[in-house]
């Protein structure tokens, strides 16, 4: 009995030895990645989508899929370091900034990846990016848009996401579009009748940022700003803020709004029988799924914008491929996260094919170098090209974002149609904004 | 003009909703002298058992109110015979840490069955509805009917206490326990019945308002904040009180409307950079504040 148990545990020892043993031999070439999501907490549902879109990513680049047209997909592995796979390793950082660090530190002291992606949460970004810049590996930044991130300077962090300023930026494009009848089934809307714009913004650092780019932009672009609020996220009531707006006799209203205030803030809009001419979110509450589920007919006219809608599938066939696998996947059509997640880890490929070695050097190298075209990516994007100087540094400087319009379709479904940018719009956009 | 009128409407509605928040609140403590953390919480349950059962039985939230007063009844009770019985024998740090842990409880209970994401109504007969009455003056159906409701409560709570029997037994138990049961009265069972009152208004109240505010499973404490702010003011313990302090912190909450007023009525430039909205909440916890230091007994306290 007691002999059998003593060759039990030298079989044991001797099976661990060589596990142990082997993927020093064998596996030498494996591309570790940590990946930092939001996996549980207040925005788990987005953290769960971020991750499936960066596995559905790291399905296409570990093997070759001829038939969908992506570089990535050509191969198996990384050819240039002779077909080496690449692991993710994920992390849950909770929306929290202090564990977010401590992650990233464990990531490379104890897992020692090659490289990170990450991590959602701006403020959460902002202190892995300081990780690695501290330890000199590699940050690919997905989808976090706080504009303050590319502006540190840092060496070892890029980002494919555009960020806010972007996305201001695109919403007057699109007025200014509206003006000059570029806009799919709307003719020319004199300035006039949407000079006066008023803002509500949650007033943490991302609604702030955000209050601050829509005042900047409307002066630039020749808009009246006529009011811009700032409130808190968790208000109970929005009715004052609401009669605020109001009391201004805005055009257009513009907000920046988590999930809860932004389904009171269109609420109390219908309360009050608000009657703007046009309404646009920055994304966010705007764009998660309890907006229409919750809000049923009043979400119909408003904007949002986006970087993804599975109506790009409509004029981007690579976008329609990836996206019925990732249906097939998990059931739901791609976001503006996983959409985003799934490009960032497309990059992460495309760099580590350009860099052929595992040295941060010649990431860091290939990273500044790399040039993705537009038609690769499943967003509408002009391609992924790092700014490598001036005041952005590490930016993606050829991404741009939607601006998406919900409307009911025949079936009675509330869907986003694309309405910006002009060249790919999906549908005639609804104008004025319908009453509530 | 038609934004003060619009805020005053918007600050009596919202001032009887808040004062219906605060109403459990005020009973419990008057009655037994405890403070309760997890009312938010109790209000959180009321708008879930609304909300779930309007969704799941398809009948009009309205029509789950009595069950909400039910559910609140019984788990008022409950806690007091399972729990705060327990914590009367200890001291007071008992009792404030004994209600901030039930607060933690249910709190997590909800979020492990309901999950973290804002559920709301999009469906029933008042909701979304309002009424345009000119000048400004917008009523939303649905705060009208919590208006009515805490109307309703307040002089049923008020009647139940001053004109009743069993009033004058809930009463003289909160004066002098001992004394009470020397009396003959039932004090266990009164305290157990001030629980469950306490409890189904805050429910109640919950199941109403969840037609106009969503849910998720943090929403009670800022309820409980505002509550506590409401009950200061009218004084600790005073039904009355409750009342009026509730219609003054809803126009504590309508500043920013009244600051608009100025500002656009007298064009007054600075007036209008103010933000004034961010700072919503600021006025209620200076009011709370100040309240405290000269006069802690509130508006109409008449406990020491």
């Amino acid at each position: 009995m007691r002999s059998s148990l003593k060759r039990k545990r030298l079989l044991l020892g001797i099976i661990l030895l060589t596990a142990l043993a082997l993927p020093g031999a064998a596996m030498a070439e494996e591309i570790k990645i940590g990946v930092l999501f939001p996996l549980t907490g207040g925005a788990a549902a987005a953290g769960r989508e971020l991750r499936s879109g960066a596995e559905l990513a790291l399905e296409i680049a570990n093997s070759a899929m001829p038939d969908i047209d992506m570089t990535m997909a050509k191969n198996a592995g990384i050819k240039s370091m002779g077909g080496s796979k690449i692991t993710l390793i994920f992390k849950d950082h909770e929306g929290n900034p202090t564990l977010g660090a401590d992650l990233a530190k464990k990531l490379i002291l104890d897992d020692k990846v090659h490289g990170l992606m990450g991590a959602y949460h701006s403020a959460v970004t902002k202190t892995v990016s300081a990780v690695a810049e501290q330890y000199g590996i590699p940050l690919i930044n997905d989808s976090s848009t706080s504009p303050e991130l590319t502006k540190q300077g840092y060496k070892w962090f890029w980002r494919t996401t555009p960020h806010d300023i972007y996305f201001t930026k695109d919403l007057f494009e699109f007025l200014k579009g509206l003006t000059e009848g570029k806009v799919k089934g709307v003719p020319a809307v004199p300035k006039q009748d949407i000079l006066n714009l008023a803002s509500a913004c949650e007033k943490t650092e991302w609604g702030a940022a955000v209050s601050e780019l829509i005042e900047k932009f409307g002066k630039d672009y020749g808009f009246e700003v006529k009011k811009s609020i700032l409130y808190a996220a968790k208000a109970t009531d929005l009715s004052s803020e609401v009669r605020s707006l109001i009391a201004v006799k805005p055009d257009a209203m513009l907000f920046a709004s988590y999930t809860s205030d932004a389904i009171l803030m269109m609420k109390t809009l219908k309360d009050q029988k608000a009657a703007p001419k046009l309404l646009w979110g920055q994304n966010a509450g705007f764009e998660v799924p309890e907006f229409v589920s919750t809000l049923g007919d009043a979400a119909v006219g408003s904007l949002t914008r986006t970087v993804f809608i599975p109506k790009i599938a409509q004029v981007k066939p690579v976008a329609a491929k990836v996206n019925s696998m990732y249906k097939a996947k998990t059931g739901n059509d791609l976001s503006g996260a996983s959409a985003r997640s799934f490009t960032g880890l497309q990059a992460w490929v495309h760099v580590l094919e350009k860099a052929g070695s595992l040295k941060p050097a010649d990431i860091q190298k290939a990273a500044n170098a790399i040039e993705i075209p537009g038609a690769e990516l499943v967003v509408p994007w002009q391609g992924i090209k790092f700014a490598t100087s001036g005041d952005d540094i590490g930016q993606n400087t050829l991404g741009m974002g939607l601006i998406g319009q919900y409307q009911k379709t025949a079936d009675g479904k509330i869907d986003l149609e694309i309405v910006y940018p002009f060249n790919v719009a999906t549908a005639n956009m609804l104008y004025p904004f319908p009453k509530f | 003009m038609d934004i003060l009128l619009g805020s005053i409407a918007s600050g009596i509605l919202l001032g009887m909703v808040l004062s219906l928040v605060a109403l459990g609140l005020t009973i419990i403590f008057g009655l037994m002298d405890i403070v309760n953390f997890a009312h938010g919480e109790f209000l959180m349950i009321g708008m879930y058992t609304g909300l779930l059962t309007a969704q799941a039985t398809g009948l009009d939230p309205l029509l789950t109110l009595p069950l909400a007063a039910g559910i609140g009844f019984l788990l008022g009770v409950a806690c007091y015979g399972g729990f705060v019985k327990y914590l009367l024998r200890g001291p007071m740090i008992a009792q404030l840490l004994g209600t901030f842990g039930l607060m933690l409880l249910l709190r997590n209970i909800a979020l492990l069955f309901f999950g973290s994401e804002d559920r709301g109504l999009h469906h029933g007969l008042l909701v979304g509805k309002s009424f345009d009455i000119g000048m400004g003056i917008i009523i939303s159906a649905t705060k009208l009917a919590v208006a009515v409701l805490a109307v309703l409560s307040f002089c049923g709570v008020w009647l139940l206490m001053n004109r009743t029997k069993l009033g004058k037994a809930l009463t003289a138990t909160a004066l002098n326990r001992q004394g009470a049961r020397y009396m003959g009265i039932p004090t266990e069972r009164m305290n157990a019945l001030a629980w469950g009152i306490g409890c189904a208004t805050v429910t109640v109240a919950g199941a109403l308002i969840v037609n106009f505010w969503s849910v998720n499973p943090y929403v009670g404490l800022i309820f409980t904040m505002i509550a506590f702010t409401v009950v200061a003011l009218g004084g600790f313990g005073s039904v009355p009180g409750a009342f009026f302090a509730g219609l003054v912190v809803g126009f504590i909450m309508e500043i920013p409307g009244f600051w608009d007023f100025f500002a656009i009525t007298f064009d007054i430039g600075w007036m209008a950079d103010v933000p004034m909205t961010s700072f919503k909440y600021t006025w209620i916890y200076v009011a709370y504040f100040v309240i405290m230091l000269i006069r802690p007994r509130g508006l109409f306290g008449w406990k020491q």
